[in-house]
């Protein structure tokens, strides 16, 4: 009887009760900071005396946080465009090759996620210093494209399984040339995960933290790194602002991808 | 008819399939040549350092082993991923539960928390609770109100902080891959348990938990390893009194410059993280794995 919730009994209202406390738990920091970011106590008193748009005002006029703004959004777009067309060329050459050694390949594409972020923040750092790349926006994006690539790889690798691959051969059979095939049978037949892996990849690049820290100079830093360096000083409210901006933003690129979900079971 | 279009057709498969084959290949060259320069050469470079500086041999990781304040360090990182591990499937365990037998309004609900709360932006999740947790903040001031304490905690700069906040982040990671074993577990079997005159202890402790047992061991581990790695929330939270491991390294490169020693701690958690990922996929199947610790 335990997995079924009309005759659980007693226990029931066991599990509802941590669910609920853990549902609380999960959501109300999040609220928390959307509140503050609109209360006029510097000091984060709540509930706050009053409140305000200052905050965000501060936040949107002045130019080192614009800049920073700008930057992570530069450097999301190029790394989700890289992310798409190496992970979907990846993830082609995985799903339609057979040869020795493949699963290890496919072990070693993956590993950038497992790895502690930590590890090879350093070792980049170490490597782009040499490079002298370090504080440019190709150190940030190289970066971020080697964490982001093992997601990429995954979502459309999945999409391309559940692709039966016999409608490559009879478009193949009708004359069509591999380009086309791939072009007007392969690739519409998978976009939606090619959607999915692009919005995780921005996402990835959009969050990360870690590494941009270590890639970062004082004139080139993305919105994490400059709310990571502010923290380190104080609590200011600002960064309640800039938090429920990404927190709204990231709500609106999850509706998107449950409506891309929804659309690919349709 | 059919006869004489397959022998027509089947060359032509059998032709392109090949062709596809030694392509595909070279449809993977750039990310292959992408991840041997920057990820492979880099991260290989850094363990080797731990060797080479400042005199080949193994000095770092003897100084690593040997100071109380790195023993010290290594302690922290395990027992707090340990206890958060602990934590986080006591809590887990029952909210997965609920997720799995919910009617699907409900679950839709509790669903949609836990992408939420797995999606918002780390530094701002870990801000909250900086905010929350400090002297003046809100648990301090609802504990006071209440008559529970009469005078503030320290909750931020320690380890409690660091635990509440870990705890927090690795919720979802153990939640949803968890619901995913419940779900697949078939009622009936439950039902039988419970025909056959299990009480509901007897029911849990003798057929639910062992057959969740692959799932929670697979998520457990993945909350642990992850944990390990993780940097911007111990260190945002810890201080720097109460250093763990990915702080560590990273003071060492960036404030001491000492290259070899950050290198030796970089290789103990790559080898305890990939070790215990290769346990995960060798004794548990191929589960769903996580993001490296932020």
């Amino acid at each position: 009887m335990l997995l079924d919730y009309d005759r659980l009994g007693g226990w029931r209202w066991g599990l509802v009760g941590v669910g609920t406390v853990v549902m609380l738990f999960l959501l109300l920091p999040i609220v928390f900071i959307a509140a503050l970011s609109f209360g006029d106590s510097q000091w984060l008193v709540f509930p706050p005396p009053g409140w305000t748009m200052q905050w965000y005002q501060q936040l949107l006029t002045d130019p080192v946080w614009v800049n920073a703004l700008l930057t992570s959004a530069k450097v999301g777009v190029i790394v989700t465009v890289l992310s798409v067309v190496l992970g979907l060329l990846a993830a082609l050459g995985l799903a339609r090759s057979r040869f020795f050694g493949k699963s290890a390949l496919q072990a070693f594409f993956l590993t950038p996620m497992v790895l502690p972020v930590v590890v090879l923040a350093v070792a980049l750092y170490a490597f782009f210093l040499k490079l002298g790349l370090t504080g440019t926006l190709t150190g940030f994006v190289i970066g971020h494209l080697i964490i982001a690539l093992p997601f990429s790889i995954i979502t459309i690798g999945n999409s391309l399984q559940s692709f039966d691959s016999a409608l490559e051969d009879a478009a193949m059979i009708c004359g069509a040339s591999p380009l086309e095939v791939k072009w007007r049978v392969t690739l519409p037949a998978i976009r939606l995960g090619m959607f999915a892996a692009a919005i995780f990849s921005f996402l990835i690049s959009w969050d990360e933290v870690v590494l941009s820290i270590f890639m970062a100079s004082p004139t080139l830093q993305t919105l994490p790194v400059l709310i990571w360096s502010t923290l380190r000083q104080d609590l200011t409210p600002v960064i309640a602002s800039a938090s429920t901006l990404l927190v709204a933003f990231t709500v609106v690129l999850m509706l998107l991808a449950s409506f891309l979900k929804k659309g690919s079971r349709q | 008819m059919p006869t004489a279009l397959s022998s027509v057709a089947v060359p032509a498969r059998r032709r392109f399939r090949l062709s596809a084959q030694t392509r595909g290949i070279k449809l993977m060259l750039p990310v292959l040549l992408l991840l041997l320069v920057f990820f492979l050469v880099p991260v290989l470079t850094l363990l080797l350092r731990s060797i080479m500086e400042p005199t080949p041999g193994l000095q770092n990781y003897a100084e690593l082993l040997g100071s109380q304040t790195y023993v010290r360090v290594f302690f922290n990182t395990f027992m707090v991923a340990g206890v958060v591990t602990l934590i986080t499937l006591l809590v887990g365990f029952p909210t997965a539960w609920l997720l799995a037998i919910l009617p699907p309004r409900w679950s839709r609900l509790l669903f949609a928390v836990l992408l939420l709360s797995m999606w918002t932006n780390l530094l701002a999740r870990t801000y909250a609770w900086m905010v929350l947790l400090q002297q003046t903040g809100l648990v301090n001031r609802v504990l006071l109100g209440l008559g529970v304490i009469d005078q503030p905690l320290t909750l931020v700069n320690n380890l409690i902080g660091v635990t509440i906040g870990m705890t927090y982040i690795m919720l979802p990671f153990l939640v949803l891959p968890l619901h995913a074993t419940l779900r697949a577990i078939d009622p009936s079997t439950l039902r039988a348990a419970a025909v056959c005159g299990a009480s509901r202890w007897q029911s849990l402790r003798l057929v639910l938990l062992p057959l969740a047992l692959p799932g929670i061991a697979s998520g457990a581990l993945m909350v642990f390893v992850m944990s390990l790695g993780y940097y911007v929330t111990p260190a945002l939270l810890g201080g720097t009194s109460y250093m763990m491991l990915a702080e560590l390294i990273a003071q060492l490169v960036q404030s001491l410059l000492n290259w070899g020693l950050a290198g030796a701690a970089a290789f103990v958690l790559l080898v305890v993280t990939l070790g215990l990922y290769a346990v995960q996929l060798r004794y548990l199947g191929a589960g769903r794995s996580g993001m490296g610790g932020r």
